[in-house]
Parts: structure tokens; C-alpha cells; sequence
């Protein structure tokens, strides 16, 4: 190389004796998070990243609160592929009255990931059937 | 060199990674790139970096180098920096939580580690107070032609890497007629040639043929706009904005980031 010619081997090996042991440890700990990183992504590329989204809804808990009942639920994103825009929805129906249905949309969930949001009802969903399920999502 | 002036260094590359890195470290759009973003395409883009910032090191590390293994360890160190600082940053934003998964927490924390390694790679320069301005122009002087473009390209990648991320970008390109869009790609040479004639090139002997305004204008600001088309291309790919676009579409875009990566392209020597 250019510089190789221009700095001269006895320059060169004076240098890296004088190589202090600091810049060893930052270079060892920077080499160390390289070569961590590069395999964590790089382990994914092979372990179905790129299964399109599949997502189940969980209860969680339900509470009565002010103006009427909360249930909390959790979006689980059982594949690789992150999914944007999810819309949970979930609804109550019981015999005899009307269904009460309520909606939410989560902006993402990630591949393998879970992302917990909240749905608000008039009615008890604990004296019907609730039932809590992600209506669909977007390509990130 | 010593322990203490290294940590001096090291010292400034936190400073680097923080300065550089927080507009990126707080914009939403890539906290969600991150993870959403391909893994393939994430792995290239950490390797380019990495190249990238070897090639830096050689024009301005946080220590003066003397071989291309000095530059690698430089290379490795700002790359550590730059995870380091990333990770702890996006933890303290809530960004990033031990209850999520790994793939996620390691997905947001590489993402971010580009501009932050940069800047790590950069701050020596940037912080510093005392450092080596001769070697170092000496350096930009021997490397002549191809070191002038790499530094274009540097400078390119890492503003078109700052601006792509943002729903702005595709949300101009949108906006614009195609008169716009020309009028942008002539507001983005002249720029990029007044820079380059002021600040860049101006007295030094890789100015080709005494440089006339012509050859000034095709050695550099012509090349230097291509280079800034193609990192904008490069980075706009990566971030999966160019999937299933039409290509008018994409050549607006082009125009979009191609503005702000050759302002990158023309400051680049100042910064660097």
C-alpha cells in the first residue's frame, strides 16, 4: 500500500509496540459486540425472519372501571415477520341482548414479540362471551 | 500514545456517538425499522458501515494510525462505541426493555449503531482540541482522487442515512411534480458544485488542470451528485422504501434524498 512506502516498516513496528493496552480492550470489547451482533442478526436470517405475521390475543384481565369495564389483553406475533397496524378487536355477546363490540389498533408488533393494549366495554364482559381477536395488519 | 491519551480519545468518541446519533436515536420511524426492517439487508448495511468506518479512520480516527490493522481496531472500537452508547441511550428513552425479545433489542440497538459509530469514528475530530491537522492533511493530499470520492461517499451515506428513515422523504417525493423534482436535482448540483469549489478542492493538487470551472465540474460535482444518487439509492433500499415502487416513483424519491446526501457529499472535508 501508499502508505505502507511512505511510513516505513521500522516506523510501523515502533507504532504497534507502543500500542496501548486501552485501545486493545476498546477494539477487543468493539470486535466482540461486532461479531455478537452480526450473528444474533444473522442467526434470524435463518430461523424464519421472514414468516408473514401470525398473531393470537390473550385476556389478560378484566376490571370494572369508571364508565364501564376494562379488559386488558396481550397481542403475541407467534412468527418472524413484524406486523404494523394490527386491529384487535373484541366483543361481547350474551343471550338475550346485543353485542357490544370495541376496537383497537396496535402500530406494531414484531416478529416473535408481544404488545399489551386495553379495551373498553359498557357492558360486564364477565356475565357474557368475550372473545378477543386480531382482525388483521399491514406490511410494515 | 499512552492508555491516557486513548481514553482521552475514547472519551471524545462517546461525545461523537451521542452528538451525532441523537437525532437518530430519537426518531420514531427507526425504532420500528429496527425490527421490521430485513435481516439480510441490516447485515449488509452493518458491513458497509464497517468499511466505511475504516476508511474514515484513515482520514480521521480518534488516534492517528499507521496501518490498516491500527484502522480495523479503530474501526472495531468506534463500532463498540457506538452499540454502547445506542444500548444505553435507547434503554434510558424506553425504547428498548429487557422484557422484549432479543431479536428486537438487538435489531433496534445495531440499527442505531450506524450513525452512532460515525459519529464515535468522528468526534475526535469534532471534540478535539489538539490533533494532528498537518498528518491529516497530508493524508487527504496523498490519497488524492479516490480518497476525495470516498470522502463524497462518506459524507453521502451518512446524511441520506439520517433523512431516509422519515416518512418526509416518500411524502415529498409525492408532493413533487416533476418540475419540482427538477428544479430540486439543479438546486442540489449548484450547491454541491459551490461547496466543492469554495471549501473542498480549491488549491489542492489533486485539482485537475489547474481546474477550470469544466473539469472542476465533471471530476467532482458531477461525480459527487452520482455518488449522492446511489447512497440515496443504496440507503433507500435498505430501508425497504424502494419494494414493489414504481420507478418514476423511485427516481423522485432520488431527488428528495439526493438533496440533502450531496450537501453530505460537498461538506464531507469539513466535517472530516
Amino acid at each position: 500500500m501508499n502508505r505502507d512506502r511512505r511510513t516505513g516498516a521500522t516506523r510501523t513496528t515502533k507504532t504497534e509496540q507502543r500500542v496501548p493496552w486501552l485501545e486493545w480492550l476498546a477494539a477487543g470489547l468493539g470486535l466482540i459486540l461486532v461479531l455478537g451482533l452480526f450473528g444474533m442478526i444473522g442467526w434470524q436470517v435463518f430461523n424464519g425472519a421472514t414468516t408473514p405475521p401470525a398473531i393470537t390475543v390473550e385476556v389478560e384481565d378484566m376490571a370494572p372501571v369508571e364508565g364501564g369495564y376494562r379488559v386488558l389483553f396481550r397481542a403475541r406475533n407467534g412468527a418472524g415477520e413484524a406486523a404494523a397496524q394490527v386491529e384487535i378487536e373484541g366483543k361481547v355477546s350474551g343471550p338475550g341482548t346485543e353485542n357490544e363490540t370495541s376496537r383497537v389498533v396496535l402500530d406494531y408488533i414484531p416478529g416473535r414479540s408481544i404488545r399489551r393494549g386495553g379495551l373498553f366495554f359498557t357492558r360486564d364482559p364477565r356475565a357474557g362471551v368475550l372473545t378477543v381477536r386480531a382482525t388483521g395488519f399491514a406490511e410494515p | 500514545m499512552t492508555s491516557e491519551r486513548y481514553a482521552i480519545g475514547l472519551a471524545r468518541a462517546f461525545g461523537g456517538a451521542i452528538l451525532f446519533g441523537i437525532p437518530l436515536l430519537m426518531t420514531m420511524e427507526m425504532w420500528s425499522l429496527g425490527f421490521s426492517m430485513g435481516r439480510g439487508r441490516l447485515l449488509l448495511l452493518m458491513s458497509f458501515t464497517f468499511a466505511v468506518l475504516v476508511g474514515l479512520s484513515y482520514f480521521s480516527g480518534f488516534e492517528k494510525t499507521f496501518s490498516l490493522k491500527e484502522d480495523a481496531m479503530d474501526a472495531f472500537a468506534a463500532f463498540g462505541v457506538g452499540v454502547i452508547t445506542s444500548a444505553v441511550l435507547l434503554m434510558v428513552f424506553a425504547v428498548i426493555s429487557l422484557d422484549m425479545t432479543w431479536g428486537e433489542i438487538v435489531g433496534r440497538v445495531a440499527l442505531q449503531s450506524v450513525p452512532a459509530s460515525t459519529g464515535a469514528m468522528l468526534g475526535r475530530k469534532q471534540l478535539g482540541a489538539e490533533q494532528d491537522m498537518e498528518a491529516e492533511a497530508e493524508r487527504k493530499r496523498e490519497a488524492g482522487y479516490g480518497g476525495e470520492l470516498f470522502l463524497m461517499l462518506a459524507g453521502a451515506l451518512f446524511l441520506a442515512f439520517n433523512m431516509a428513515p422519515t416518512e418526509e422523504m416518500v411524502l415529498i417525493a409525492f408532493q413533487m411534480t416533476p418540475w419540482h423534482g427538477l428544479a430540486l436535482g439543479a438546486l442540489s448540483i449548484v450547491l454541491l458544485h459551490a461547496f466543492v469549489y469554495s471549501i473542498g478542492f480549491s488549491g489542492q493538487e489533486s485539482r485537475p488542470e489547474g481546474g477550470s470551472f469544466l473539469s472542476t465540474f465533471v471530476h467532482f460535482t458531477l461525480v459527487g451528485y452520482a455518488i449522492a444518487l446511489l447512497m440515496s439509492l443504496y440507503v433507500l433500499w435498505t430501508f425497504g422504501r424502494t419494494d414493489g415502487v414504481a420507478l418514476a416513483e423511485i427516481a423522485n424519491m432520488l431527488v428528495v434524498l439526493g438533496f440533502p446526501a450531496s450537501l453530505g457529499a460537498a461538506t464531507a472535508r469539513l466535517v472530516v
